[in-house]
């Protein structure tokens, strides 16, 4: 294979020959569009490893689990951020953008699709009938999301305080939620600010 | 003094035909864009409040609707934006909607997505910085208590009634101990209210 671009951090690594030349914006764009398209069913996360660790060796498996640690710090969708890093690591701005694009294309238009169908008919009394049933299940899976991650926070007294008393600021007094971050944000950052090797809630 | 209690009860939807108006929407995107943490669903009752009390380009109703059709829909989260960005400019004719949507949609991407470039290219600068360290693990029972409060408002803009409380404690139960897909959970609920078991 012949190598258009040569790359200095590629053939530094002993894992050099593993890895395939780093992708141009068109590779780039029709990854991600593949990614996209294989995670229908579900499962982004685990589809885009597959594709671009495993078939088309883009990056070896530790630079796409640093990819993924930065795409969920980061504010933004996950799988969004995490398809930028791949591209902005590759070919910046330009590359982050086109795999942006792929990544979104086909799902947005089915997405235009399915909302230019509901606001036609969603008048017709069976289409609200069985919407009046569906969102109910939505609720139950909005309803997860704080417990799908509670656990995390088990141990720790004060990040429960902190939550429930974010919790208690907007769904209680109903402030809205960017006074909420702004104010609780720098808080608990001070609280967790690390200090020396022994780390937070060792210290008092 | 009338027209003031009008505005009052009634909420009136604003055109974005009127240029100021969809500069509006866009700042107010734009502006929430850098606050999505958690994956982006934090911002939902965000979602609600622009769309439904203050801009008023749909119900409450429509705003459960277009929730669970952004969750079953194929593709990443965040797509919610774009349905929000089409019932802002449906009375506008489908090309205005469209468009709409694609622009809400760019609106609450393009921040978070420039932050994340920067991101990439510089992570070694800053993965050990203090900054870093304390931001992850301070926004993180942050997001914990802005998901429950979310939940929560879901949970009141979608049910009506006891039979729509009880589907959806039922599904969140299931999803978190179980695998199953939430389109399954979706369908069966659907068809319940085809039935008329679930009413709003």
């Amino acid at each position: 294979m012949i190598e258009p671009q040569g790359s200095v951090a590629a053939m530094a690594s002993p894992e050099a020959e593993a890895l395939a030349p780093p992708p141009d914006h068109r590779q780039l764009f029709f990854g991600m569009m593949q990614v996209a398209l294989s995670a229908f069913g579900g499962g982004l996360s685990a589809w885009s490893q597959r594709i671009i660790v495993e078939e088309r060796r883009w990056m070896d498996n530790t630079s796409f689990l640093t990819g993924l640690t930065v795409a969920r710090l980061f504010p933004g969708p996950n799988q969004i951020n995490m398809a930028v890093y791949i591209g902005a690591r590759f070919q910046g701005l330009s590359g982050a953008l086109a795999a942006l694009a792929g990544m979104l294309l086909v799902p947005f238009s089915l997405l235009m699709l399915v909302g230019l169908a509901y606001f036609s008919f969603r008048s017709l009394p069976l289409v609200d009938r069985l919407l009046a049933g569906v969102v109910t299940a939505a609720a139950g899976l909005a309803l997860s999301m704080g417990f799908k991650i509670l656990h995390q926070y088990q141990r720790d007294p004060v990040a429960l305080l902190l939550a429930l008393a974010t919790f208690v600021a907007m769904g209680v007094f109903h402030i809205r939620l960017i006074p909420v971050v702004l104010v609780a944000g720098p808080l608990a950052m001070a609280w967790y600010w690390p200090r020396g090797a022994a780390g937070p809630g060792v210290d008092r | 003094m009338t027209d003031a209690l009008l505005l009052v009860s009634t909420c009136t939807p604003k055109s974005l035909g009127d240029w100021a108006n969809l500069l509006a929407v866009i700042r107010d995107f734009l502006s929430l864009s850098l606050f999505s943490l958690g994956g982006g669903n934090t911002l939902l009752s965000e979602y609600h409040h622009l769309s439904v009390s203050e801009y008023c380009w749909i119900s409450s109703d429509q705003f459960a609707d277009l929730y669970a059709l952004a969750e079953a829909a194929p593709g990443p989260s965040s797509m919610l934006v774009g349905l929000l960005g089409m019932g802002a400019a449906w009375r506008e004719g489908p090309g205005w909607a469209l468009l709409s949507a694609v622009v809400a949609e760019i609106a609450i991407l393009l921040p978070s997505t420039l932050l994340m470039v920067i991101a990439a290219l510089s992570w070694n600068r800053f993965r050990d910085s203090p900054w870093r360290i304390a931001f992850e693990r301070g926004l993180g029972p942050i997001t914990l208590g802005i998901l429950f409060a979310v939940g929560l408002k879901i949970l009141h803009t979608a049910d009506h009634g006891v039979p729509a409380y009880l589907v959806s404690i039922v599904v969140c139960l299931l999803t978190l101990r179980t695998k199953i897909s939430p389109l399954w959970f979706m369908a069966i609920a659907g068809l319940l209210g085809g039935f008329g078991l679930i009413n709003r």
